[in-house]
């Protein structure tokens, strides 16, 4: 009797338990009566589509799957392997083959993950794919580079699946993570900030999706924010990615011009060339105005001045592939946290670009939120 | 007999070892001598030249034509300091990607560009600004293309 009762409760247990989870991870998404009336400007998708560097993982590799040259931009049959901590993935393909690409995606598929990481059907996408940053675009524009993936040639292709490990091969337990960071709200310009700032800060933000790579994650994979833009260990295995805020370890010497001039050329304030996993990108943020990269830059050099948040002694140790691989996650997180304490965090409460920054992030939740910013908007979701 | 045979091996280990002490050094040698080429001459004279046409310093066609010379001078020294066993991982300060074992031959090709790129900027120098301008920039690109493949960025 006292058994059957135990079992009965863990019964029930589970099953709450379940219904948790279910509820917990549901795929939010938004429905077509959502999107504004707007003709598609295909000029513009096809901006937003070198300043998203859709290409850079989506093209095909030139020769290996992680070779970072690619054949021509506008062919976008996927096959690129990403190596991270969680496992690799391969690179969907997003040409509009109606098979093997999102040939049969309509806009609000489209939108709906690139805004809530959730592809057609409720299937949870992987933030591989930056939808954490992608969110912030505004549904012009996301019309618009719709319309422009449409114009493009439809190839088939046989792209493998993810290789990921247990738990991170289960779909449905992105959907928590999504309800951390993701919300899909565009992103909101800050009314005291120029517009020159508010617009460099939508592309960094939003298409730009800076913060991915030069941002520190805890355990989650979710951004610091705390140690935003303060530099990373490379989430492909080797190196690190520096530091961009106007610090003492950062690019604190450079000047607006040097950013941009970077954006548009490649070289360094010293004439290094910049290489690697950046080289893709300064080629695509090349293909934008003058105007734009100025913006950008103007962003850049407005954000909260943090040191290095990966301690000098890891930045060395990491020239041998081994070390910087799993073990990546937990060092990254403690960093950062110990050295929120040192005055420096504080830099949050610069008033130009504050506003600008912290509005559209969601990543509040995991660490202290910032000062002044706003906590968690209401979700669409909930 | 015994004796002379253990002063053979012996004198045979000391040589080996010897052999083997010079070909580390070697090794060393050409990772230094290598960042040096690309630290100390190209860096410098890209960054006069950058200058110039980023507009921080005024545009000095005599200068100008000297730093892309003295770039054009490096390339032919420097793809001869890529030994065997200096890849990234393998020896200290090395930035050379693995790549360029794979297919020196590319690695080679690659590398050279920079010295037909660096005597169409050091010639167009003295057709004016805007001419050099337009070379300086199709030269980077050159450098960046090598990097983009075959450098392993390290953090100083």
């Amino acid at each position: 009797m006292k058994l059957r009762r135990a079992l009965l409760a863990l019964l029930a247990l589970v099953i709450a338990g379940a219904i948790v989870f279910y509820l917990l991870t549901m795929p939010a998404t938004v429905p077509a009566s959502a999107l504004p009336a707007h003709t598609p400007d295909l000029a513009n998708g096809k901006y937003m589509f070198a300043a998203g560097g859709c290409a850079e993982c989506h093209a095909v590799p030139l020769k290996k799957c992680d070779d970072l040259k690619t054949k021509e931009k506008e062919v976008l049959a996927g096959g690129r392997c990403l190596k991270t901590p969680f496992g690799v993935f391969h690179v969907p393909n997003i040409s509009p083959d109606k098979e093997t690409g999102i040939g049969t995606w309509t806009t609000i598929d489209f939108i709906n993950a690139m805004k809530h990481g959730i592809g057609p059907g409720g299937v949870h996408l992987y933030p591989a794919f930056p939808y954490s940053s992608y969110q912030r675009m505004t549904y012009e524009d996301l019309i618009d580079l719709k319309a422009y993936l449409d114009s493009l040639p439809a190839v088939k292709s046989d792209v493998p699946p993810h290789e990921l490990s247990f738990p991170f091969n289960i779909r449905r337990t992105l959907g928590v993570w999504q309800k951390l960071y993701v919300d899909g709200e565009s992103f909101t310009p800050d009314p005291n900030a120029s517009a020159e700032l508010n617009r460099g800060a939508y592309l960094v933000m939003g298409p730009g999706h800076c913060a991915e790579c030069h941002s520190s994650r805890n355990i989650l994979g979710g951004i610091i924010e705390d140690a935003k833009f303060a530099g990373a260990k490379n989430p492909e295995g080797k190196g690190t990615v520096p530091n961009i805020t106007p610090s003492d370890d950062g690019i604190g010497d450079w000047s607006e011009d040097d950013i941009a001039y970077l954006l548009e050329t490649g070289n360094t304030p010293d004439f290094d060339v910049i290489g690697e996993n950046m080289a893709p990108v300064q080629e695509n943020m090349a293909k934008l105005t003058d105007e734009d990269r100025k913006a950008i830059a103007a962003y850049i050099k407005s954000l909260p001045p943090r040191p290095d948040a990966v301690p000098k002694s890891e930045q060395k140790k990491h020239e041998h592939k081994e070390d910087a691989a799993p073990s990546s996650e937990g060092a990254a997180e403690e960093t950062p946290e110990s050295k929120s304490e040192q005055p420096s965090a504080g830099g949050e409460e610069k008033p130009t670009a504050g506003g600008a920054e912290e509005k559209p992030t969601t990543g509040g939740a995991e660490e202290k939120p910032p000062a002044g910013g706003a906590e968690e908007p209401p979700g669409i979701e909930d | 007999m015994r004796k002379s045979i253990i002063v053979a091996f012996a004198v045979l280990g000391l040589g080996g070892f010897a052999t083997v002490a010079i070909c580390a050094e070697d090794l060393a040698a050409a990772v230094k001598d290598r960042r040096h080429l690309m630290k100390e001459v190209v860096a410098p004279a890209a960054k006069l030249g950058g200058q110039m046409v980023k507009g921080v310093k005024p545009f000095d066609a005599a200068a100008a034509a000297k730093a892309m010379n003295e770039i054009n001078g490096v390339p032919d020294k420097y793809v001869k300091l890529f030994p065997k066993g200096t890849a990234h991982g393998e020896i200290a300060d090395s930035e050379a990607k693995p790549a360029i074992w794979e297919d020196f031959k590319e690695f080679e090709a690659t590398a050279m560009k920079l010295k037909d790129a660096s005597a169409q900027a050091a010639t167009a120098a003295g057709e004016g600004e805007g001419a050099f301008t337009a070379a300086f920039n199709n030269m980077t690109k050159v450098c960046k293309d090598c990097h983009q493949t075959f450098r392993e960025k390290l953090k100083e």
